[in-house]
């Protein structure tokens, strides 16, 4: 029985910590509330806070931290009015999926800029010297810094609730977030209020990263490592809520700290099971609204290219023409090369292009967008390894297992999260690949945080078959390796994967799908069970994932299947951004975009380390440029060289204008 | 004696501490066409969405052809013949006026689809669904445009579509809430008329604000203010009714 001294420590452990959570989560959810936005690049701007006040005080010493803590925030806001402006301000209308494809590209950007400004190693912020001595409160024995961190935060917080409810631009606000169209009717401008909303978020995230810089320290992964818990706080508080997100905040830091000290095999699994239970029960979060009813507003999305330039059968010829090419690749890169590196990487793209696939699948076609799409990579990965190590080494039997797995979990998994909708099913699925994120390292069969090693594949069935690790054999006086048998085993379920998908969506079944995608609330009131379709195509779509995780398990240069590689939320991000770089609802697209997402990775990293940052450039670029993807590019030339007056697609907010090839 | 096709039973909805809808008794009668009018706020859209199954009602209960559907999911209500047409021109504008109708014609036999049929067999190979969308497409009088754009076609053939979505699964029961919403009067009569052609076997129900246009095509009418009932009758009864000309067609007309 812990003694009620220590709970009281840990209490205040729990608050300090909490408090960082409600000013990160009360500036996500504001901005969330009025604008829609959900911004990902919001635990970069808290690093960055961070990173500015190390600048700051290294000059001044102690004392800096003072001016740190007032100018560093300042600078953030201003950061992030700059980035409303000339990033945000084009997407407002659109489907609130592009904000978080585009403040994702922000991500990889900034934690980019701060690696290459401060560097990677963890530093330690300077903290005036009196905040640091220890403090004997009712025999709990905590440094000043403890009380001064929920000091800082709870003034933050009672300010921001003051200015939200007490001003008349906070009343704007808040009217902002319960109905925009009603203030505009009214005759304010909201538009203009929300480069201040942003910049005012991003000041609070960089004060949070200032105190908790000083409690801990400055790293690199911060914001990285701060964003998920927030974003689970401002949905279990309910979006756009503050009120949701100072006590989700609060509950979420003083349950963690607990936890960790007292029940720790339930440590960092609480949160999210906390926002799956919270979001089953209560779909609007704690505090949310109830919205009378009421659908909510729709923005655009940017679904297929509407026929496009080039013709069915012509798309039909390039694709086998696509296929033929990939099958000579190998030996013409061996001949030219000498060596296997990039059927390596063609191998890794092939992986991609199912996985890719596997998300066009519900996020094109039946508009879910599933923002923890690893959860189906990395368990059919560790499933698909798991059955290598224990039951057989047969490559069929592994992935037919990884694949039976994933349909079992994603029946799960989509049972629970399809019951809400738009960004609550965002964050569901999120929150359920976290939870297995962290579920793996809780269990020895999993390998824990070393991940599963020492698995090889044999290509045949039954105890008959070749391991792939001594396939060899010699061609025209070519070495073909292990790397190019699995190239072929892999193009093989590429091309079959992409054909059933095709199939499949001009079937009944997935015709249902592209009505949903086009309008759900249209699709229910011709008599179809939309939850059950999503349903069972989540399920294909997870099976499809794990067939991609299992290939990975595979790949002759697979050494090691960890969570980190597999699991990890930035995995669901990045298939994302494959998906709308090739262009989503159109099957092929997303495959492409796969390609050329790691195509491109290498040919950056040929030139510099950075290679984050030029890729969320370009996707940046990309989201607000040309949201149909690289598939509408010949489209969006074509309508360019036409002229001016035929409009430009998807470059102006909330325009939706189709590009059409046969007006 | 006519039957009753739909009948709700102390409908009522609460927002919180608002009564949008309340203890409303409605009985609409095979092959009649009723309207329900009211001002702004007088719960029409709220008493539409409880009957549809887009929001469940706090009491009472709607009973459809005899049997009690307040708990049924939309997409059930219209399988059992209760379709509804959207206020906005709501159809599948990224898809082709023929995939629109073929949706809807395909959502008749979706439940007698074999699995494997339903996930891999092509879409053009459903002879029966294609007929029935041909069928439709003749009688909407879009046959000649199928292979376009929903959202190509012009405001009017919109409308035409949306209401061959509506025919396409052959309800007993049509319900239009605000068909004629934000157009001219002359577009508005066009709206009517295709209603009145395409529709004029169906049993209709109509939530409108025109009170020219309800007067001249309703079999009856029914008043709501306030989410309460105010009076139900031909529409030269609603016209002679005194506390009708006060709360509503006197502070529309004044």
């Amino acid at each position: 029985m812990p003694g009620a001294i220590d709970v009281l420590e840990q209490l205040v452990n729990g608050l300090t910590v909490g408090m960082v959570y409600v000013l990160l989560a009360a500036g996500l959810s504001v901005i969330f509330g009025v604008m829609d936005v959900i911004n990902f690049s919001h635990g970069e701007l808290f690093a960055l806070g961070a990173y500015f006040a190390l600048s700051i005080i290294s000059p001044l010493g102690g004392a800096g931290f003072w001016v740190a803590l007032v100018l560093a925030p300042l600078l953030v806001g201003v950061i992030g009015m700059a980035i409303e402006r000339t990033t945000i301000r084009p997407l407002y209308g659109r489907d609130p999926l592009y904000h978080i494809l585009l403040t994702f590209g922000l991500v990889l950007i900034i934690q980019d800029l701060i690696v290459l400004g401060w560097g990677r190693q963890q530093q330690q912020l300077t903290v005036p010297e009196y905040l640091t001595q220890p403090l004997d409160l009712f025999g709990v024995q905590l440094s000043i810094y403890s009380y001064f961190m929920i000091v800082v935060g709870g003034l933050l917080a009672v300010g921001t609730w003051l200015l939200l409810n007490r001003t008349k631009y906070g009343m704007i606000v808040r009217a902002g977030s319960q109905d925009r169209q009603m203030v505009r009717n009214v005759g304010i401008d909201i538009d203009k209020y929300y480069t201040v909303v942003f910049g005012f978020g991003a000041a609070l995230a960089a004060v949070a990263g200032i105190i908790l810089g000083g409690y801990q320290n400055v790293n690199p992964t911060m914001g990285g490592d701060a964003i998920i818990p927030a974003f689970i706080i401002v949905v279990l508080g309910g979006l756009g809520s503050f009120r949701g997100a100072v006590y989700g905040g609060l509950l979420v830091g003083v349950v963690q700290t607990l936890l960790r000290t007292y029940v720790e095999p339930l440590e960092g699994l609480i949160v999210f099971l906390l926002m799956i239970g919270v979001l089953l029960v209560k779909p609007q979060g704690l505090f949310g609204q109830e919205t009378g009813g009421h659908a909510e507003e729709e923005g655009d999305l940017f679904v297929g290219t509407g026929g496009g330039v080039l013709s069915q059968a012509t798309r039909v010829k390039l694709g086998a023409v696509t296929v033929g090419l990939l099958a000579l690749a190998p030996p013409v890169i061996l001949t030219v090369t000498g060596n296997s590196f990039y059927v390596s990487l063609l191998n890794e793209i092939l992986i991609w292009a199912i996985f890719a696939l596997s998300l066009d699948f519900v996020m094109g076609y039946a508009g879910l967008v599933s923002l923890g799409h690893t959860l189906f990579y990395g368990v059919g990965a560790y499933a698909s390894a798991l059955v290598m190590l224990h039951l057989t080494s047969s490559f069929l039997v592994a992935i037919l297992g990884a694949i039976l797995v994933c349909a079992v979990i994603a029946w799960i998994v989509g049972t629970l999260s399809i019951r809400v909708s738009g960004v609550y099913f965002a964050m569901i699925t999120l929150g359920f690949a976290e939870l297995f994120y962290e579920l793996v390292v809780k269990f020895e069969f999993t390998g824990g945080s070393d991940g599963l090693l020492g698995f090889d594949a044999v290509f045949g069935l039954a105890g008959l078959g070749v391991p792939l690790a001594d396939i060899e054999a010699t061609l025209f006086g070519m070495e073909f390796g292990a790397e190019t048998a699995f190239f072929y085993v892999a193009l093989a379920l590429a091309v079959l994967s992409l054909l059933f998908a095709r199939r499949f969506m001009n079937a009944p079944f997935g015709s249902v799908l592209q009505s949903i995608a086009e309008s759900e609330e249209r699709t229910k009131f011709i008599g179809y069970d939309v939850t059950t379709y999503k349903r069972r195509a989540f399920v294909i779509s997870g099976a499809m994932a794990g067939l991609a995780g299992a290939l990975l398990a595979i790949d002759p240069n697979t050494f090691v299947i960890s969570r980190g590689q597999t699991l990890h939320w930035i995995h669901s991000g990045e298939v994302i951004v494959m998906t709308i770089l090739g262009g989503m609802g159109t099957l092929f697209g997303p495959m492409l975009g796969a390609g050329v997402f790691l195509g491109l990775e290498e040919l950056i990293l040929g030139y510099t380390e950075q290679w984050r940052m030029v890729l969320g450039v370009i996707f940046v670029l990309f989201v607000i440029f040309v949201p149909r993807g690289l598939v509408s590019v010949p489209t969006v030339i074509q309508s360019r060289l036409r002229g001016p007056d035929e409009g430009e697609p998807g470059v102006t907010a909330g325009d939706d204008a189709e590009v059409s090839a046969d007006d | 004696m006519t039957e009753t096709v739909l009948r709700t039973v102390d409908l009522t909805k609460r927002f919180g501490e608002m009564t949008a809808v309340d203890h409303v008794d409605l009985d609409v009668e095979d092959g009649e066409f009723r309207s329900v009018i009211g001002p702004n706020g007088a719960g029409k859209t709220t008493t539409f969405n409880l009957i549809t199954g887009a929001l469940r009602p706090s009491e009472g209960t709607v009973e459809f052809r005899g049997e009690d559907i307040t708990s049924l999911p939309p997409h059930e209500r219209v399988r059992r013949g209760l379709g509804r047409s959207f206020q906005i021109t709501n159809v599948f504008s990224g898809l082709t006026v023929h995939e629109n109708v073929r949706l809807a014609a395909q959502a008749l036999y979706a439940e007698d689809l074999s699995g494997v049929d339903a996930m891999f067999r092509d879409t053009a190979e459903f002879a029966d669904i294609n007929d029935h969308t041909a069928e439709i497409l003749e009688r909407i009088g879009l046959a000649d445009r199928a292979g376009e754009r929903a959202d190509t076609l012009a405001y009017g053939d919109q409308r035409r579509l949306e209401i061959g979505l509506v025919l396409a699964y052959d309800p007993a029961l049509v319900m239009l809430d605000e068909p004629t919403a934000g157009m001219s009067s002359e577009d508005s009569w066009a709206t009517i008329d295709l209603i009145e052609d395409v529709l004029a076997d169906k049993s209709l129900m109509l939530i409108e604000h025109d009170i020219d246009l309800v007067m001249e095509v309703s079999d009856r009418i029914t008043v709501l203010t306030r989410g309460q009932e105010l009076a139900t009758g031909t529409p030269e009864e609603i016209m002679a009714d005194e506390s009708v000309r006060e709360a509503y067609l006197g502070g529309v007309r004044e």
